[in-house]
């Protein structure tokens, strides 16, 4: 069949294209030229704010360049100081920390709702649109809220641990100890429900009929999911995966309101890191080489996900 | 697709030479004129020549009058130059200001908010030498050596607050405690503040505190540095502010002083904890003074008599009326782009030593500003401002006292003061003790910036 109709297009290809070759050219070079006319705002955009200060970046982390005048170069100096750097190790460990904590718990959360949310139910669109406030919300307001929440003496949240039977509730993020938690727990709540509706647009490929053969087949609600749901969202969640593990390492915002990087160095988080030696202490050749250290440990980890991921489809 | 991968290429290499290109522009450029502008010295007098436009740059212009008070006062000394303020948002303004001057698009006159970055512009050549201008200054002005660097001066201070501690009268007397008279040390202030907590707190109400010290690493750490005999961000070793913490600890737990934690999650302000009558006492720069002025003048604060007295001291050496008090701040003054213009440069030098002259801050001691120079006269135009304290010992606090800088002028202090504040957030939350946030900041400040 195949090679039939290769063999029956072949001369017909051949015969047709020397009267058509030029035309063929000049609209291809036309559509290329239309394409290119398309991209080219936001590519210009890009090229300037992006691209240019990211190549940048690759130079300046070998050189000690403060902002003014010349950088000069120290090869490899900015790269051995952070391996020996015990504050780069405690923020590394600190993302560590928030992230293999932050990922499986926003996922599964997340996941969660976007099943509960896919029922027919009355005023679905209502708690739909609900999970998704958090993350539509100020990230400055979201911080302040939460910091009067987590207040250790006045807060709500102690109240009602105090009122449950805990004699000593946690002080949040007053605490070397809880502060990350804290973190994690405002990160977990803003972010679960955008990542929701990722979720809940994949549910809505799963096909019916597979339930309905797993049903026929005898399969409990459990195992509906476990064979049904999860196969057949791998792709969305590995989309997720992949966006939250980015999103985690380079989490900043909410650190740097909530808790900025204390008490102590308790949640001093790798971009924070940067900033501080950037900003601060006008470090920016430093600064960068921790960047880049935050950019090959996305890659990288990044790079792990698509390999597990193919191997798994394969 | 495999055409426009090359293209990519091309334009990357070309943005980045660009790029290169541009930033070996600018930095060659901004070194010659340190010098050769240097060398021209100020010879139409303060005025310069000709008509002259400056820029200076400020922030916060609706609630800081202060820049336009001095543009506007010298431009009436001297009609032919016109200055113009350019606004920097605030909080960032050190950021801005830095990126405008790494862009050649600074101002000509560079305010100097943070005497921390000092070093930075000066080792990036973006500051002009005006060391000649000193012997034109009144001998008696505060904060020159926060804008000296290797023997050169690179600023001139026109504003120099300084700590004191603040008291609200009323509350004092409902207490039956005696207010501060200048003698205090340190143990005096926390009995007072414990006096003071347990009789206003006695009705009942467990919002009022004995003092109010903020939850900024100065606070505690500016005392330190400056009065403790071993005292210095760049010692290397931070046991002095032993003493300093165990009293602030003591505050907190007995409740004579609302704890760190409640500050830092509910965001309180000092203004508030103070205008509200929260606290009977504060210590705080005085640049709060203009501030609670005004916000009794608009009913932001409460209405209630209150003065101010010479913060308390680390021993009996240095208390009395007749000692000079020790006390912390940071000067705020004037440099000069180094990419200036020629021939604007006679009439900015001349702008930097009318703002530190006494006719100028008397103009912004009559705005509730502390100006660099505080003399008898200009003492009396600060104190004659309407809801301002009239006693004594307020008068002697504002006049008398040995302020040592905040942040020494180094490159390594931002790095240092980052360092401290850790240990400070540390402590004051109590997740780590005393000794060990000492020892790990002096472990800190060995490692990461090589000091001790």
């Amino acid at each position: 069949m195949a090679s039939f109709t290769i063999d029956d297009a072949g001369p017909r290809a051949r015969s047709v294209q020397p009267r058509r070759r030029r035309p063929g050219a000049k609209l291809k070079r036309r559509n290329t030229l239309i394409g290119w006319s398309f991209i080219l705002p936001n590519f210009i955009g890009f090229a300037l704010l992006t691209l240019v200060p990211v190549l940048a970046l690759f130079y300046i982390s070998f050189t000690n360049w403060n902002v003014f005048g010349t950088a000069k170069w120290l090869g490899l100096a900015n790269f051995r100081r952070l391996v020996h750097d015990a504050s780069f190790r405690t923020a590394l460990w600190n993302t560590v920390y928030y992230s293999v904590v932050h990922i499986p718990l926003t996922l599964v959360i997340s996941l969660a709702l976007a099943m509960l949310l896919n029922r027919k139910l009355r005023g679905v669109a209502f708690f739909r649109t609900a999970a998704f406030f958090p993350y539509i919300t100020s990230v400055v307001a979201i911080t302040t809220v939460w910091n009067l929440l987590f207040s250790p003496k006045y807060g709500p949240i102690n109240d009602v641990l105090r009122f449950v039977g805990i004699a000593n509730p946690p002080g949040w993020t007053t605490s070397a100890t809880w502060a990350m938690p804290a973190v994690i727990i405002v990160g977990t709540w803003r972010e679960m429900g955008y990542y929701m509706i990722l979720f809940l647009a994949g549910l809505q490929t799963v096909p019916r009929e597979l339930y309905e053969a797993a049903r026929m087949d005898g399969a409990n609600a459990w195992k509906r999911f476990r064979h049904v749901t999860i196969p057949c969202l791998r792709p969305t969640t590995f989309f997720v995966t992949v966006m939250l593990t980015i999103g985690s390492f380079k989490v900043f915002d909410i650190i740097l309101l909530m808790t900025n990087g204390g008490p102590g160095q308790a949640t001093l988080v790798l971009s924070q890191f940067i900033y501080n030696t950037g900003f601060v202490n006008y470090q920016f050749g430093y600064a960068s080489a921790a960047s880049i250290a935050l950019f090959v440990i996305c890659i990288a980890v990044t790079i792990v996900q698509f390999v597990v991921n193919k191997r798994r489809a394969a | 697709m495999k055409r426009s991968i090359p293209a990519v290429a091309a334009l990357a290499a070309v943005a980045s030479l660009a790029l290169a290109a541009c930033s070996g522009g600018t930095s060659t450029a901004s070194q010659p004129p340190a010098a050769s502008a240097g060398a021209t010295t100020a010879s139409g007098g303060l005025c310069g020549t000709g008509d002259v436009t400056l820029t200076v740059s400020g922030w916060s212009l609706s609630t800081t009058p202060e820049f336009k008070k001095l543009a506007d006062a010298f431009h009436t000394k001297c009609p032919n130059v016109t200055v113009q303020v350019k606004e920097y948002d605030a909080s960032n303004y050190s950021t801005l200001i830095t990126a405008d001057l790494a862009a050649n698009a600074g101002p000509d006159i560079i305010t100097q908010k943070e005497v921390k970055y000092v070093t930075t512009f000066v080792s990036g050549n973006q500051l002009l030498d005006v060391s000649d201008l000193t012997s034109q200054l009144d001998p008696k002005l505060s904060g020159l050596t926060s804008y000296q660097v290797n023997g050169k001066q690179y600023a001139i201070p026109y504003r120099q607050d300084s700590w004191v501690l603040f008291y609200n009268k009323n509350l004092f007397d409902k207490a039956k405690v005696a207010y501060p008279d200048g003698t205090w040390t340190w143990d005096d202030y926390v009995k007072a503040a414990k006096s003071l907590a347990t009789a206003l707190q006695a009705g009942g109400n467990s919002s009022v505190f004995g003092t109010y010290e903020h939850s900024w690493q100065s606070t505690l750490q500016g005392f330190a540095n400056a009065q403790a005999p071993k005292g210095g961000i760049l010692t290397g070793d931070y046991s002095y502010m032993k003493p300093y913490y165990e009293r602030a600890l003591d505050l907190q737990n007995s409740k004579a002083q609302v704890d760190f934690g409640s500050i830092t999650t509910n965001k309180l302000t000092y203004q508030g904890q103070f205008g509200k009558q929260q606290a009977a006492m504060m210590p705080m720069g005085s640049w709060y003074v203009a501030t609670l002025i005004a916000q009794q003048a608009s009913g932001d604060a409460d209405k209630f008599n209150w003065g101010f007295a010479p913060i308390p001291q680390y021993d009996s050496s240095t208390t009395g009326t007749d000692k000079t008090p020790v006390t912390f701040g940071d000067p705020t003054g004037f440099g000069i782009n180094a990419a200036i213009a020629k021939s604007k440069v006679a009439a900015a030098k001349g702008f930097l030593v009318f703002a530190a002259s006494t006719d100028a801050a008397k103009a912004l001691a009559g705005i509730g500003i502390t100006p660099a120079l505080t003399t008898a006269d200009v003492a009396s135009t600060y104190f004659a401002t309407p809801g301002a304290p009239t006693d004594a010992l307020s008068k002697f606090a504002w006049t008398t006292h040995k302020t040592s800088p905040e942040n020494v002028t180094d490159p390594r202090t931002a790095q240092v003061q980052s360092i401290l504040n850790d240990a400070h957030t540390a402590i004051m939350s109590g997740s780590s003790s005393i000794d060990a946030a000492l020892a790990q900041a002096k472990q800190r400040v060995h490692d990461e910036v090589g000091i001790g």
